[in-house]
């Protein structure tokens, strides 16, 4: 094995390495101070109020204490919404990282 | 480097895309779980490709450094054929034309499609031709790739609103940048000297 072939080896084993870190998620600074699990509604629910928001549901998830839903509204347009986990409200809205929807009095 | 070597370069550079593109085919994720990926591993090229330069001025000639130079071409195109994927990821998260012209005016998108435009100039010119023909002016042409980078980072942050991860990728440069400051004033000092 010659010298180029050995760096050739360690920056295979770099590349490999960039790609198995896994990519930070976006907003997962919203805190909605839900407390403990056992108390929040399942997550399926949100399905009704996307439905009630006339958007079309993409991905729902647990983001931090929060739940995350991502989807499209009537015109198209890319959204990423956080609901209370026990309240199921809807706290704040994002589109592209520019927050286009907050409740009243929510500052999580 | 020619041959198999390139080649195997380019499998490895290819890895992340064709995992990628598996998980869309087997529906393990949506088109939208992939574009943090592929524009993360677009920047990620794009240091790789940027770094080996300024570290060669201040460290001299070395082996690692002679091979990283020689393949910092390749590891740059490999940078805008992610990103090239990461707006066909895009494309077909958004599936609608009107829907895309209509986040064109947000900062967090503009500065992504900025970010590619910038990339071309240095994309079109990467062949050995180019590089003969344009010969000094192919540098400079390059050099747009600086502005490129910095678009990408501004659309990654006004995306994420988190500056960690993007200063995560920033910082190598900063530092290789620095070194070479170093290495640029000693060699000023060195003349004056002499």
């Amino acid at each position: 094995m010659t010298a180029k072939d050995r760096l050739l080896a360690i920056s295979a084993c770099a590349a490999a390495l960039a790609f198995s870190a896994t990519p930070a998620h976006a907003d997962g600074n919203v805190t909605c101070d839900s407390g403990p699990q056992e108390n929040w509604q399942p997550i399926s629910k949100l399905k009704k109020k996307v439905w009630l928001e006339r958007w079309s549901l993409l991905k729902t998830q647990v983001e931090g204490d929060c739940y995350e839903v991502y989807a499209r509204t009537e015109t198209g347009q890319a959204i990423e919404a956080f609901f209370h986990p026990v309240t199921l409200e809807k706290l704040v809205v994002f589109r592209r990282g520019k927050e286009i929807f907050r409740a009243k009095g929510f500052d999580g | 480097m020619g041959g198999w070597k390139k080649y195997l370069l380019w499998f490895v550079l290819a890895l992340p895309a064709v995992s990628m593109l598996a998980s869309l085919l087997r529906d393990s994720a949506l088109p939208m779980d992939l574009l943090h990926p592929s524009g993360e591993m677009s920047v990620r090229l794009m240091v790789l490709a940027m770094l080996p330069g300024p570290l060669s001025e201040f460290f001299g000639g070395n082996r690692l450094l002679s091979f990283w130079l020689s393949v910092r071409r390749n590891l740059g195109v490999a940078a805008f054929a992610y990103a090239l994927l990461h707006l066909a990821i895009y494309v077909l998260d958004m599936q609608s034309l009107p829907a895309i012209l209509d986040e064109l005016s947000l900062p967090a998108i503009w500065t992504g499609w900025l970010s590619l435009i910038l990339m071309l100039p240095a994309a079109c010119i990467s062949f050995e031709a180019a590089v003969r023909y344009l010969k000094r002016n192919w540098k400079r042409i390059q050099r747009i790739v600086y502005l490129a980078f910095a678009a990408g980072i501004a659309h990654w942050l006004l995306l994420d609103w988190q500056w960690q991860p993007a200063a995560v990728h920033a910082a190598p440069l900063m530092l290789a940048w620095m070194l070479r400051l170093i290495a640029r004033i000693r060699r000023a000092a060195g003349r004056t000297v002499s």
